[in-house]
This record gives C-alpha cells, structure tokens and sequence, in this order.
C-alpha cells in the first residue's frame, strides 16, 4: 500500500480543467464596469532632474478623466526591500524608464495621447552604467540621500549602505580562517566571472485594477507574487491604514520573481482616488523588457585552495551585484553569502557580497535569489581545479561535497543532505564517463544547493469543514503557477484523510486569508504547507475529541481515513467526518475550523536560520560546431532533492521549467543595455528559446525527507535553474576545450575562445 | 471611422462596430468577453494570442479584426463540445502540460490546427509546429508529451 493516500500521488492540478479551457481571471483579464485604462508616462533620460511637467494639454483630450504627477501624491517613499523610491518620481529620475505621470481615459488610445502630450522638462545629471566603476570614489551617485534610506519593515532586515558611494549593500560571512586555508594549500586558484541581465519573460505582463470607494476603501487586482507586499507597500505611499486596503490576487500567469514588487498597482490606486473610478492599467511588452526589472547581474571573483589530493581548503568569493537604480536587488545580495560556497565542505571560507546602484533599469529577485550567480562562477571553476588536479569533475566533486553532519556557511550542521545521491544519479544518466559519441561532443555536469528562507518568514493558514465533511483552506500564499493552491490542498486533504475534490481553497486575499509573506524563494511548500498542516491537524484534533466522545473510545485509538473517523482496530466502528461535524455544529454550536502557522526549530547560529537546504545536480551533453561556434545541447539531465515530492508531476514541471529557462539564459538571453537604454525590448529580439530549440530534459527526483517539511517535503521551484549554465559550459569545456567566463554563452564568444585557443593554447576566458 | 462588421466565432454571429485599426484580438477580448485568448506581446512574437481562423491557425494581434469578417473562428471557448473536453484539453490536464496557464489557451489551439492536419505528428513536428508559442513554466516537455498522447487517443496507431 502506498504510504499516503494523496501525498505523493500524480493528481491533477486543481485549477486545470479552468485553465485548460480558458476560464481563469488572471490579472489582464479583470474587468469593472464603468472602468478607466491607465497609461504611465514614463523617463527618457537614465538621470536627470525634473524641472517643469506641463500637463494641460494632456487634460484636455477628450476622454482624459485625470492627470497626476509626483506633485500631486503625498511625499512618502516606498521600496521593495528599500525605501529609495517614490510612485511617480517627483524632483528626479534615475533611469530610463521611471515613471513621472499617469493618466486615466475613457479608452487606451486616448490613455496613450495624452501620455505622449505630456511636456516634461528634464535637465540630464550625470549618469553611470558599469558597476565597478559605479562601485569606486568620486562618480556621479545614483541617490545622494543613501545615507537616510531605511529598509521595508516586510522585507530588508540585513543592509548596510555606505553612503557618499553607489554602494547600498555590502555583507560579508566568514568561517573558519581563509588566510590560513591558503597558506595550508597546494594550488590556488583565481578566476573572475560575469552573469548577465536576464528578465524573467513570464508571458502575461503585470496588470492591476483598483478601485477607491467613496469612503476612501481601496480595493486592488492584480497579479502578484505578494499581495501582502504590495497592501504595505501601498499602506506606506499613501499613509493609510492597512484596514483601508485589500489586495485580492488573481491567477498569474508566472513570476519568477519578476512580480514580487508593485509596478502598475500604485498608478491605478491613485488615479482611482482622483477620479472615483476603477482604473485598470496592463503593461506592454516593451514597457516590461525596458521598465520593469531583471536578474541582478554580477561580477564574481572566486579564489580556491586545495591540496594535491583533491581536498578543497579554503574559499573567497567576492561578488559584486549591480542593483541598476533601485535596491531590489538586496534580498538576492544577502542570500549570497549563504549560498556562494556551493554545496562543498570548505573549512575556510569568506564571502564578501557588494550591491551597487547604477543608472540602468533594476534588478530584482529571479528565480535562485543570486544563486545562480555564484554557482555559474564557482561550478566552472571546480572544473578548471579538476582538470588541473587530474581528477575527474565528477569525482572531484563528490569527494567534496556536503554530507550529513557537515557545517553550512554559518557553521550550522547540515542535514537530509541529497547531493551526492543527485550527483551519482546524473552522472548515470548523461552516461559520464562512456566515450564520446562524436567529434566536438562533450558532457559537464555541476552541483548545486539553495539555503531555506528564514523562519523570520511567515505563513499562516485556516482549515474550515463543511457540514458535509469536505473543508477549505484559506491561505495567503499566491499560486503564480507553479501550483501551491494544489499541494496546500493535498496537506490538508491528507491530514484529515480525504480526497483532493474534498477540497477548496481560498489564496492570497489579505481581507480574508491569513498572511503570508509570499511567494519567493521556494519557501512556500516548507512554509504554506507547514501552516496548512498545522492547522488541518488543529481541526483533525477537534474532530477525533468530539469523535471520541461519540464513538465512546479513546482519541489515541482513532484514525481518520476515506471521508470516516473509526477506531484503527476495529475500522467498523466509526463514523463520516461529516457526522462529526455537524454533531459538532448542532450539538455544541462549535463549527470546527483549525489553525496554523509556520514554525519549526531554528538553527540557533544565525537569526533564523533553519534546516532544508535544498539540493540538486546538473548535466549536459552538447554539440559544438567549430565552424559557426553554435552550441547545441543534445540532452539536459535534472535531479532535485525534493525531500518528499508532494506531486511528482508538478516536481517534474518545476524541474523542467527551470532546466529550459537555465538552457535559454545560458545561450540566448540576455537584456542588452546601451548607456541606460534597453535595445532589445521585444521577443523578437530578446530571445527565449521555443520548443524547436530546445533539448531533451531528463528529470529525477531524490527525496531525502527533511524531518521538519511537511510529510518530509522541502519543496523547490528554483534550484533546477541554479546549475544550468555550469553544466553546459563544462561540456563545452569537454567537447572543444575552450572556457567561457560571461554568460551568455553565445556563438560569438566561442569563435573568438577557439580562435584565442589556436593562437594561445587553453585557458580561462578564452 | 468604426464600421459594422460580422464575426463568427464558436459558431455564434456577432454584429460589432469596429475601427479599422483594431485587432481581432482585441475585438475578442475586450468587446466580445473571449478573454480565453491571452495577449503576452501584441507583436506576433509570443503566440498567447493563437486562434483558429478559417482552418488555420492565426495569430490574433495580427490580424486586423476587418480583415476577420464573415471568417470562422475558433478560441479556447469553442473547442470543449456540450461540456465533453476535448482531448488536448484532457492531455494537458492529465500530463501536466498546464502550470501558470497563460500560454495554454494558444498552445491548445496551435496543437489542435495540427493535428487537424496531421492527426499522427512525429515529436519533432509538434516542437516545430508550437516553435512560435512561448511557454517559460514547462520547459516544453509536458506541453509535447500532451500533444502526442492526444493524437494517441484521437487516432490509435494501425496495429
Ligand atoms: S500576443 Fe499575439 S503573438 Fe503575442
Ligand atoms: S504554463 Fe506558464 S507560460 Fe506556459
């Protein structure tokens, strides 16, 4: 017998058959009546001080029912991480793409006229784009005011700015005593690498209705990771209390990361507040690639010691993150220092993270949090060790990596620790170490693991029954599709011993679920799910002491199971949960209804810090050709430690995904910048991968149950993107013996590697 | 100027007074209440937008709704028959080719032109036929195996 009877199981996703037929209200697809478009005008210039905004001719197209700028809104900054920004940019902007006003129409066309028939005078201010050069003494600053900048209370707890520079973050862990670690070294090694913007290019774009009641209530749609987020982020512009705001979030068509901060919402609460009028704004595909935000890119600096026999000794990562105008990019600097060693024992080890602003559109959060920074940098150079050291990758990488017991970054013990398993079963299935099956062909593989989000992150969750036995979970999380609605509603299906279709659920409603901090950092399975958990098992309770009670036995001796309360011995005496409830209705006036929040022992070493890190391996097997340097990757393979797959399918979907976004960021994408200007803003020219061009993807799962999870489960939609590009720059390595160090890899940086190689012999940067 | 044109979608005649510029996509979504039909660029670059135009599969920000006239359409609402799914809308249900879903209603349509013409594709002719559909949650691979496990049961190989 299977050991659950919903856990585990491969069901179907319960908004599906809604999906699968068109009728889901995502974000785009809110209607009101009676409703206004929104338009954002929006900056040219990357920095500039705004001198004058003329908007009378703007208010005087027909069908234009209000114009507002930064002089109209109270004088409130507001930030994802850091308040370092305000809705509409009041005396400057600091990038191209900033919004300085916001109309609302009768209609999108005469939205978009009266954008274009705003007159702004800017007076441009110096401006700079490279991060190390943003990073050094005496360039122009990106704000000024840094040293008077404050964190959100939801989201930046570690900063530290210097102010008078453009660095707004800089942390740093330690363990152990590097210097002595190299100085106890045979070889050390030292390399740079460099990881591009990448935008997250979920389909759907940010869109949000909202709609200010007479009374001053406001109410918001939109499609956001974080409605809990986006209701403080509101609270906080507008200096209204939180019990004035309601943010109800749609369906989302994806996130990534990408739609954890407000983008459209604040606008369209403003000008409802001036017209008294639902106003919906939807952003462009331009307006997303130019103006909304991307993977942080980096500059990494990896220096490893190791001895002869293959033992790392001690490892230094500098990385330097480029935040573009805005500090979203905190939370991704911050997890760096946890994660940059990569999932190796490293006695000694020192991880310096710097977030610099530059006068570019921002990053922010992206699926792997600044993971997948540090693994691209650390993972290539394990393979530049290896080789040096004769040793097999694969070998190397496994007589290294972290076993059970072993200290994390900040000397916590590790444990259910998969990474070896996940090696071992990649390796397999790429074929290492059979012969090449042609010229030019080659196999790399990588090892990952991501830190869990701290317990300083919270959820909560309600178990309501029905009289009829099937129950509804209310939670805050939000299914942005990768499917949380469904693993909640298997918990608690579970818990209380009944089917899927028994259960309903309400998410992400912050006037009506519980809170939750939101959907980031795969923490939702660990964190949702614990809380759902803890509150179906706080109704099961209610349920088997009054069922006790009826069944005249004791509440130890009971088990519920296929809809019924029964004694486990003698299963014939028992009841439907239905009768329990409603016995619990009628006869004691006690509708039952269970509660839960997230919680589990800390790790004590660091401010909460807890167990389940997550971990995984990658491997590829590509095709060079020599000739054109286009790279074609034959076939990927994925293994997770997912701890317990709740639904294998969906942990399957969640490895695929991200193996084909890993594969696409590697090879193709990438938001190229001239000065501050986006040149590619459209998906002709920023170029995700179709199904044409993509490889075949191998997923495995390995589940090392982590005791604290929910039925063991630690979830992970983000470390199958983490290792990607490592692994395939390894193969390359292996097929044509050339390194790149900066992604993308493109056909381009092949040609001239191989070229460097025939003049110069192998070596790092082609 | 608006004109009086008549559209035919899923078998209903609609009379709608459209502007010249219009697309059909947004005379289906925002006048006809068809919001099945996903907007994801309104370029041509992304195939949210994909419906079935006369037999073939178009996509709908690129066609002037005009130009759609007296043309039979076919979106996401049409395909399930007297509430019975139809079988790409089963196998993406059942294979796990649906995550966020944004992508689906065009993915489904561009997959059901296919097979409308060739009912037993090879892998290799599903990826190319849905090479003008993004999808970023699925990596593709459910997406295909959907695709071909429809064509399974709508016509079971000879044996
Ligand atoms: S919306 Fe038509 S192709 Fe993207
Ligand atoms: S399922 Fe999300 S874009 Fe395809």
């Amino acid at each position: 017998m299977a050991k659950y009877s919903v856990i585990g199981h491969r069901l179907p996703r319960i908004d599906a058959v809604q999906k699968a037929t068109g009728k889901v209200t995502f974000g785009v697809d809110v209607r009101l009546p009676a409703m206004l478009y929104g338009k954002l005008l929006r900056s040219p210039y990357p920095h500039a001080r705004i001198v004058h905004i003329e908007t009378s001719r703007a208010a005087a197209i027909p069908g234009v029912k209000a114009v507002i700028t930064g002089q109209d809104i109270p004088e409130n900054r507001v930030g994802y991480a850091v308040k370092d920004e305000y809705c509409l940019a009041r005396d400057e902007v600091r990038c191209i793409g900033d919004p300085v006003a916001a109309v609302a129409a009768e209609d999108e066309e005469a939205a978009e006229r009266a954008v274009e028939a705003i007159e702004v005078d800017y007076e441009e201010l110096p401006a700079i784009f490279d991060a190390e050069e943003a990073a050094k003494p005496g360039v122009p600053l990106v704000h000024p005011d840094l040293s008077s900048y404050t964190t959100t209370s939801l989201m930046g707890r570690r900063f530290s700015p210097q102010p008078g520079t453009n660095i707004c973050n800089r942390q740093q862990r330690r363990l152990g005593d590097v210097e002595r670690g190299f100085r106890e070294s045979d070889l050390v090694f030292e390399d740079t690498f460099r990881t591009q913007m990448v935008h997250h290019g979920y389909i759907e774009p940010h869109a949000a209705m909202a709609f200010v009641d007479p009374s001053g209530q406001i109410t918001v749609w939109c499609n956001t990771q974080r409605p809990y987020g986006i209701r403080d982020y509101l609270a906080t512009a507008l200096g209204v209390p939180m019990s004035r705001i309601r943010v109800i979030g749609t369906k989302v068509g994806a996130g990534f990361g990408g739609k954890i901060s407000p983008r459209v919402e604040p606008g369209c609460v403003l000008l409802s507040q001036k017209t008294g009028r639902p106003v919906k704004m939807v952003m462009t595909r331009e307006e997303e690639l130019t103006a909304t935000a991307g993977r942080v890119p980096s500059v990494v600096k990896v220096k490893t010691g190791v001895r002869l026999d293959g033992t790392i000794m001690a490892r230094k990562v500098d990385i330097l993150f480029d935040t573009g105008a805005y500090a979203e990019g905190l939370p991704p600097s911050n997890r760096a220092i946890n994660d940059a060693a990569g999932p190796y024992k490293v006695a000694h080890l020192e991880i310096n993270s710097t977030l610099v602003y530059t006068n570019k559109m921002r990053g922010t959060p992206f699926r792997g949090l600044g993971v997948p920074q540090a693994a691209w940098a650390v993972e290539v150079q394990t393979d530049i060790i290896a080789e040096r050291l004769g040793m097999d990758p694969l070998d190397f990488r496994l007589k290294n990596a972290v076993d059970e017991g072993d200290p994390d970054s900040t000397g916590a013990p590790l444990h259910s620790v998969g990474v070896k398993d996940c090696l071992r079963q990649t390796a397999q299935a790429i074929g290492w170490g059979q012969p090449k099956s042609g010229p030019y062909r080659g196999r790399g593989i990588a090892a990952l693991h991501k830190s869990p989000t701290s317990v300083l992150s919270a959820s909560g969750a309600i178990v309501k029954l029905n009289e009829d036995g099937t129950l509804t979970v209310l939670t805050g999380a939000s299914d942005i599709g990768q499917g949380s609605d469904t693993l909640l509603c298997m918990i608690a299906a579970e818990v209380l011993g009944v089917r899927l279709e028994d259960v309903s659920i309400v998410s992400a409603d912050t006037e009506v679920t519980p809170f939750d901090h939101g959907t980031f950092s795969s923490r939702l399975t660990l964190y949702a799910g614990n809380a759902v958990r803890h509150a179906a098992t706080d109704a099961r309770q209610q349920v088997l002491r009054l069922a006790a009670e009826l069944l005249e036995a004791p509440v130890e001796d009971l088990e519920t199971r296929d809809r019924r309360v029964f004694v486990r011995e003698q299963p014939q005496i028992g009841m439907p949960l239905a009768d329990v409830v409603l016995a619990s209705i009628a006869s004691r006036g006690r509708p039952i209804m269970g509660q839960g929040s997230a919680h589990g022992p800390g790790t004590g070493l660091v401010e909460g810090a807890v167990p389940g890190w997550k971990y995984g391996a990658h491997a590829a097997q590509v095709e060079v050709d020599p000739d054109t340097g286009q790279v074609t990757v034959l076939k990927f393979v994925a293994t997770h430690d997912y701890g317990q797959a709740i639904n294998p399918t969906m942990a399957e979907g969640q490895i695929e995904g991200g193996v084909g976004m890993g594969v696409s960021c590697a090879l193709s994408e990438e938001v190229l910048f001239d000065g501050g200007r986006v040149v590619n803003p459209t998906f002709m020219d920023y170029r995700i991968l179709t199904s044409a061009d993509m490889p075949p993807i191998e997923s495995h799962i390995v589940e090392v149950p982590l005791p604290e999870g929910p039925f063991g489960a630690k979830g992970g939609g983000e470390p199958s993107v983490i290792a990607v590009a490592p692994a395939i720059a390894n193969a390359i390595y292996d097929a044509i013996g050339v390194r790149i160090a900066d992604l993308p890899i493109t056909p381009e940086k092949i040609l001239q590697a191989l070229d460097k190689k025939r003049r110069h012999g192998p070596k790092i940067r082609g | 100027m608006k004109q009086l044109i008549s559209l035919k979608v899923n078998g209903t005649t609609h009379e709608v007074a459209v502007e010249p510029y219009w697309t059909l996509l947004n005379v289906i979504r925002d006048h006809l209440g068809l919001t099945g039909t996903k907007r994801g660029c309104d370029s041509g670059d992304c195939g949210a937008c994909t419906v079935i135009m006369n037999g073939k599969p178009v996509n709908s920000c690129l066609v002037l709704a005009v130009d759609a006239r007296d043309r039979d359409i076919l979106t996401i609402e049409g395909l399930a028959q007297d509430g019975k799914l139809h079988p790409l809308q089963e196998a993406f249900i059942e294979k796990g080719g649906i995550q966020c879903g944004y992508c689906t209603p065009g993915m489904i349509m561009m997959a059901k032109a296919l097979l409308d013409e060739n009912p037993r594709p090879t892998e290799a002719q599903v990826r190319q036929a849905i090479a003008g559909n993004l999808c970023r949650c699925t990596g593709y691979v459910k997406i295909v195996e959907a695709i071909l496990a429809a064509s399974e049961a709508m016509t079971p190989a000879k044996p």
